[in-house]
């Protein structure tokens, strides 16, 4: 009986170490220690035994199921321990599954940072119409009738009103800045805004020359404003923009609304410098012109100019996304292309 | 324009280290911009001089000669060359081997190399000026002519470079036209030296000086049309010759772009590329008895320089002759009979200053510019005939000493005033932002030609001269903005500067005024930036600041007062919502065209679209079918939708633009005049879905229009039944999207096959959406409310029922939605196992109780009411 009872434990334990699951090891446990286990069996046979074998035997059994059982859960520990959902390694190289693929266009991502900066300098954001009239595109904006500055932006006159003059005559508004009147009419100053959006010129298109772009405008007027202090909105744009030191200068440009007038150009991103057609091979990109608002223009907003001065500027958004991301032709961002959308995230 | 250094040279001594970069940075920082600089030199890089020794027939080729050339080096070199001018002991310009050039003047320059030409070796080739890029210069009289030097350097020495030969080494500036369209003065090389000599310190040469000639008789000249001409100056010359003029003259304007004529047009434009004042030579034995400078007649013609012949307007000025025939369009391009010809030999020179206005319009009138109109619609200054004048008389006396003045005439109309501005100098601190000191501002103006008187008390009277300076706002170009501005600027200053003193202004600015708050400098405008460019104190700032340069102005944190924060509630939702649309419902942004193709109207709106609806139209579109604004975003949309089928299968798109609608009660409102007549414009979100499973694409659309309103932040709005059908709906599945007032303000919907067959989307399935922006109503914040959680354990029970075709969502909904704790719609069945007229719906369902968890039992009754609600209701049945 002893004998059998020690073949036993060996082979049960023998049979232990070779599950190999968790179900396995259970129908073992059933086949050894069920209620018509093997051992149970032998344990029900104690009775035939003489008495004093019984003793020893049944001693020996009962040690024995304790065993079992111990090995049992110990395999089953051992098992959970070396346990994988997968039957075999997973191929590491898989690429992961992608996220929603939706985005913004690159210009409204832009203008949001830009927003999202001058927000954090007590700026408003206004909007203006994108049909304006003559009378705010050039004539408050000190461009004198018949000027050569009028014709630096074809205009898209509306049908119907391009032989009118002034507030009659309805345009695609070639630029922003007219809107800032209208701000400093409705709003008077001190003011801070800055006021993006879409702007229209009548031109050939190429690579760096669109119908359709964004630009960004930004106005300070308060009493005595000074230049020295207006460079605060030129420094926020960069910092804002690319959060690293581009190269930049700040130089002389011409624009009849304003007095005195800036043009600042950024290190061409896209051949750093180098010279490319993003840049007509000059290496600076023009990016921003600004300046004080002319007399006339704070006039024209309802301001006495003996008070009130300011400084001004204007971005070309679709520059700055181009540099932001060496974008090399303007004409991708009305595409509608997803290909070339998808990639801004 | 081109601005050769070398002639600047002439005017100004520049710094002997001064590179060509640095003077590029320093001009483009504070005058004009610089595009390119280039060296004229480098155009015939390698070109070597050499002599002919002896010239030899090829043994093998008619055509083709064997040169004997002396290139400066030990051995002479052996040329094959087929030139028809070749002899001994002419002076060519040799490429040798190594060298590039254009072949044949043309295509791309290629290297030279050594080699046989039929037979015979070649160590190089003697070029044509067409090769060596210098057929401006050297233009071509017949083909296979090469560049005889002889002529102009009979003594050259060879081997040395063509270039040094010619003195070609120069440093050519390219600057932008565009940044110097306020600046008359700059239009020639003397204005530039001007700046430059401000900028680096020089000093600026005078030019030789005018004095009318004496004794000689009176030229007859008369201006009819004194609000278009000021004067006019004719001076005669007997005894000219049209030969060339000296080869320094010729290089100098062909290295700033013009072509070489004769002598007595080169000094024309010579003195035009000097001074930025044009000329026109007449030959006078095509102008009659004298000058007049008179307006076209609406029927006059007029036969260019060019050959080409206008028909003149009545705002064209004409110079005529004493008979009145026209022989030059004023200030453009002269007559093509009356100009300098070969046969020339009197000629009737030309000085006159024309109204830039008058100008400007005929340029544009008959899209017709010259150089002489780019400078002339500028306003140049009535002075600037006496410097050309002065210039014209001493190279005409220098070069064509035979020629003699035999008449002169003039006649003026008027004159270009000097300006007086008074500007206080704690203006000119406070604007700037920098300390600047009564004579550092002096000095700098003074350099530019400005005369600075400075004064230590406050001046009241701030134009020196009120009739000096009523003429010259007759004659500027902003005539409306400078008289108003003058006067506001007579009336207001003394209040304005008293104002500044009781204010109080921030410490650094009255750190600035304290030191010199009564200094007022009284500023004399030279003539040449009198002509609008400078008019008020703010242009002296500009002067002052660019001089300083930018650059150099450092950056002083404004002082703000905050008073409160800003809250824009409309732009803010409309961004939630874009930012919702993107990340969320996984949809792409996209930037359309204000301007739509027909095609799209018509596939969006049906044939008909283009004339069934009234649209905002451009006057001169970007394309002939494209000249209407949208309406609407579904034709963009769907151009859109094609352009990126041809990639994509599936996708998702949005747009947030302005349409524009025709204003409807234009004629009531056309009495009240000057009003802007604005189109009504909005702003409208456009959704485009393409897939290939219509139910699944018109319920993603309607999920994400369901879900906008919470997301953004707007007040909520309902999908229902619509009435009206777009014309590019499928009738089965679209929907209007209606305000808390059951006023439409959207539709959604999935694309009609008809509207896909017109759009050219033959596979795809599209769902469109479209909602006026204008009509959301934003919420001033969030306004859901926390529910409480369930105490008890719901319990979740899933129902398949067979019910009437007819039988809808939102019937169950209806019938059993109170009920229950939730429900949930999964899915709607059509198959086989479904009777004819039957549809199978698929739901899930929450059962609960606020008293206890249910037991099976009260489950299963609450589970048997709702059958049979849905049986005794809708008729349905088990599956």
């Amino acid at each position: 009986m002893k004998e059998q009872l020690e073949a036993l434990r060996t082979q049960a334990l023998s049979d232990f170490s070779l599950a190999t699951d968790a179900q396995k090891l259970e129908a073992l446990r059933q086949q050894y220690l069920g209620r018509k286990g093997t051992l149970t069996q032998i344990l029900k046979g104690l009775g035939s035994l003489p008495h004093e074998e019984r003793r020893t035997v049944g001693a020996l059994a009962n040690q024995m199921k304790e065993t079992l059982s111990d090995a049992i859960e110990e395999r089953k520990l051992e098992l959970l321990e070396q346990a994988s959902l997968l039957p075999h390694p997973m191929d590491l190289t898989i690429p992961g599954k992608g996220v929603a693929k939706g985005g913004l266009h690159p210009t409204t991502q832009m203008c949001y940072d830009l927003n999202d900066a001058f927000r954090s300098l007590n700026f408003d954001i206004y909007s203006e119409d994108e049909i304006s009239s003559e009378h705010y595109a050039f004539d408050v904006l000190n461009f004198p009738p018949g000027h050569p500055a009028r014709e630096t932006m074809d205009t898209y006159w509306i049908s119907g009103t391009e032989n009118l003059s002034g507030k009659e005559r309805l345009c695609l508004r070639p630029h922003l800045t007219g809107a800032s009147v209208r701000y400093l009419q409705q709003h008077g100053a001190p003011a801070r805004f800055v006021y993006p959006g879409p702007v229209f010129r009548n031109e050939n298109t190429d690579a760096q020359h669109e119908r359709a772009f964004y630009q960004y405008e930004a106005l300070i007027v308060d009493r005595d404003f000074s230049f020295s202090s207006g460079l605060l909105l030129v420094e926020t744009i960069l910092e804002c923009v690319f959060g690293r030191d581009i190269p930049v200068r700040m130089r002389t440009g011409f624009f009849p609304f304003v007095e005195p007038g800036f043009e600042i150009d950024m290190r061409c991103q896209i051949c750093d410098g180098k010279g490319c057609p993003a840049c007509h091979g000059t290496g600076w990109v023009e990016v921003m012109p600004g300046g004080s608002p002319h007399p006339n223009v704070l006039r024209a907003g309802g301001l006495d100019p003996d008070i009130w001065s300011g400084f001004f500027i204007n971005i070309g958004l679709d520059r700055l996304v181009m540099m932001r991301y060496g974008v090399n032709d303007v004409r991708l961002f009305h595409s509608t292309d997803l290909r070339f959308l998808e990639q801004f995230k | 324009m081109k601005v050769s250094l070398n002639w600047i040279r002439e005017y100004v001594d520049l710094p002997e280290d001064l590179s060509p970069e640095k003077l590029a940075y320093e001009l483009t920082m504070r005058t004009v911009e610089v595009e390119d600089i280039t060296n004229p030199a480098d155009l015939v890089n390698g070109i070597i001089v050499g002599r002919i020794e002896k010239v030899l027939p090829h043994p093998n080729a008619e055509l083709l000669r064997v040169c004997h050339v002396d290139c400066g080096l030990d051995k002479t070199k052996q040329i094959v060359c087929g030139g028809i001018n070749l002899y001994d002991g002419e002076v060519v310009a040799v490429a040798p081997p190594g060298a590039e050039v254009i072949w044949h003047g043309e295509g791309e320059p290629v290297v030279l190399k050594a080699t046989k030409l039929r037979g015979v070796l070649s160590e190089g080739m003697i070029c044509s000026s067409t090769e060596i890029n210098l057929g401006e210069l050297f233009p071509l009289s017949e083909e296979a002519e090469i560049l005889d030097l002889t002529p102009l350097f009979p003594d050259a020495e060879p081997g040395i470079t063509l270039a040094s030969l010619l003195d070609l080494d120069d440093v050519i500036l390219e600057i932008d036209n565009k940044s110097m369209t306020n600046r008359p003065d700059l239009w020639g090389h003397y204005g530039i030296a001007r700046e430059l000599a401000a900028i680096f310190g020089g000093t600026l040469r005078q030019l030789p000086s005018f004095a009318p000639p004496k004794g000689v008789p009176n030229y007859p000249v008369e201006i009819l049309d004194p609000d278009r001409c000021d004067r006019y100056d004719a001076t005669l010359f007997e005894g000219v010759t049209p030969e060339k003029a000296p080869f320094w003259m010729q290089r100098a304007i062909w290295s700033v772009g013009m072509r070489p004529h004769n002598v007595l047009v080169d000094i024309t434009n010579y003195v035009m590329l000097a001074l930025g004042q044009p000329l026109h030579g007449f030959d006078q034995d095509h102008v009659e008895d004298g000058i007049r400078v008179r307006t076209a007649h609406q029927d006059e013609t007029l036969e260019l320089l060019d050959e080409s012949v206008l028909h003149l307007a009545d705002t064209d000025l004409l110079i005529c002759d004493g008979h009145d025939k026209p022989i030059g369009l004023a200030g453009i391009m002269g007559g093509a009979r009356d100009s300098i010809l070969p046969e020339t030999t009197n000629m009737l020179l030309e000085v006159a200053h024309f109204d830039a206005q008058t100008i400007r319009k005929t340029v544009m009138h008959h899209h017709l510019r010259t150089e002489a109109s780019n400078r002339f619609e500028k306003a140049i200054d009535t002075q600037r005939c006496d410097q050309a004048l002065g210039l014209a008389q001493y190279l005409m006396m220098t070069l064509q000493p035979n020629a003699k003045i035999v008449a002169y005439g003039t006649a003026q109309t008027g004159q270009t005033e000097k300006l007086t501005i008074d500007v206080p100098l704690d203006f000119l601190c406070v604007r700037s932002g920098s300390k600047l000191t009564a004579d550092d501002v002096r000095n700098t103006l003074e350099s530019l030609g400005f005369e600075v008187k400075i004064d230590r008390r406050v001046s009241d009277k701030h134009i020196k001269d009120d009739a000096d300076q009523e003429a010259f706002v007759k004659e500027s170009l902003s005539k409306d903005a400078n008289m108003e501005h003058c006067k506001a600027e007579k009336d207001g200053n003394q209040d304005a500067h008293d104002r500044c003193k009781e204010l109080g202004l921030g410490a650094n600015q009255n750190e600035m005024k304290d030191k010199h708050d009564d200094v007022v400098l009284q500023v004399t405008v030279p003539t040449w930036r009198a002509t609008g460019d400078i008019s008020m104190r703010d242009d002296i700032l500009e002067e002052v600041c660019r001089m300083i340069g930018y650059h150099h102005i450092e950056y002083q944190p404004p002082v703000i007062t905050l008073e409160k924060p800003v809250r824009q509630l409309r732009l803010d939702r409309l961004r939630a919502m874009k930012e919702y649309l993107a990340f969320r419902a996984d949809l792409q942004e996209i930037f359309t065209y204000p301007w739509v193709s027909d095609a799209f109207l018509k596939a969006a709106d049906g044939e008909d679209a283009l004339t069934a609806k009234s649209y905002v139209t451009l006057a001169t579109p970007p394309a002939p079918d494209r000249s209407r604004l949208r309406r609407s975003l579904i034709p963009v949309l769907l151009d859109a939708v094609v352009n990126n089928l041809r990639y994509y299968e599936s996708f998702g798109l949005f747009n947030t633009e302005t349409v524009f609608l025709p204003c409807e009660n234009k004629a009531s409102d056309a009495s009240s005049s000057q009003s802007e007549h604005m189109p009504l414009q909005r702003k409208h979100l456009g959704i485009a879905l393409a897939g290939d499973d219509a139910v699944n694409l018109f319920l993603r659309l309607k999920g994400i229009l369901e879900d906008l309103p919470r997301y953004s932040g707007v007040e909520p709005f309902l999908l229902v039944e619509g009435k009206e059908q777009p014309a590019w709906a499928d009738r089965h599945a679209w929907m209007v999207i209606t305000d808390q007032n059951n006023n439409v303000i959207g539709t959604m919907g999935l694309l009609a096959p008809m509207a896909a067959s017109r759009a050219g989307i033959k596979q795809s399935v599209v769902a469109l959406a479209e909602l006026n922006l204008d009509d959301l109503v934003p919420l001033p914040s969030r306004e859901n409310q926390f529910e409480a959680l369930p105490y008890f354990p719901l319990v979740e029970q899933d129902l398949s029922m067979i019910v009437d075709r007819e039988v809808t969502w939102g019937d169950i909904e209806e019938a059993i939605g109170k009920s229950v704790k939730k429900l949930e719609f999964i899915e709607e069945y059509h198959g086989e196992q479904v009777p004819e007229g039957k549809k199978s719906l698929m739901f899930r369902f929450w059962l609960g109780s606020d008293e206890g968890t249910m037991t099976p039992d009260q489950i299963e009754k609450a589970r048997s009411r709702v059958i049979k609600k849905l049986t005794y209701t809708l008729g349905a049945k088990m599956r």
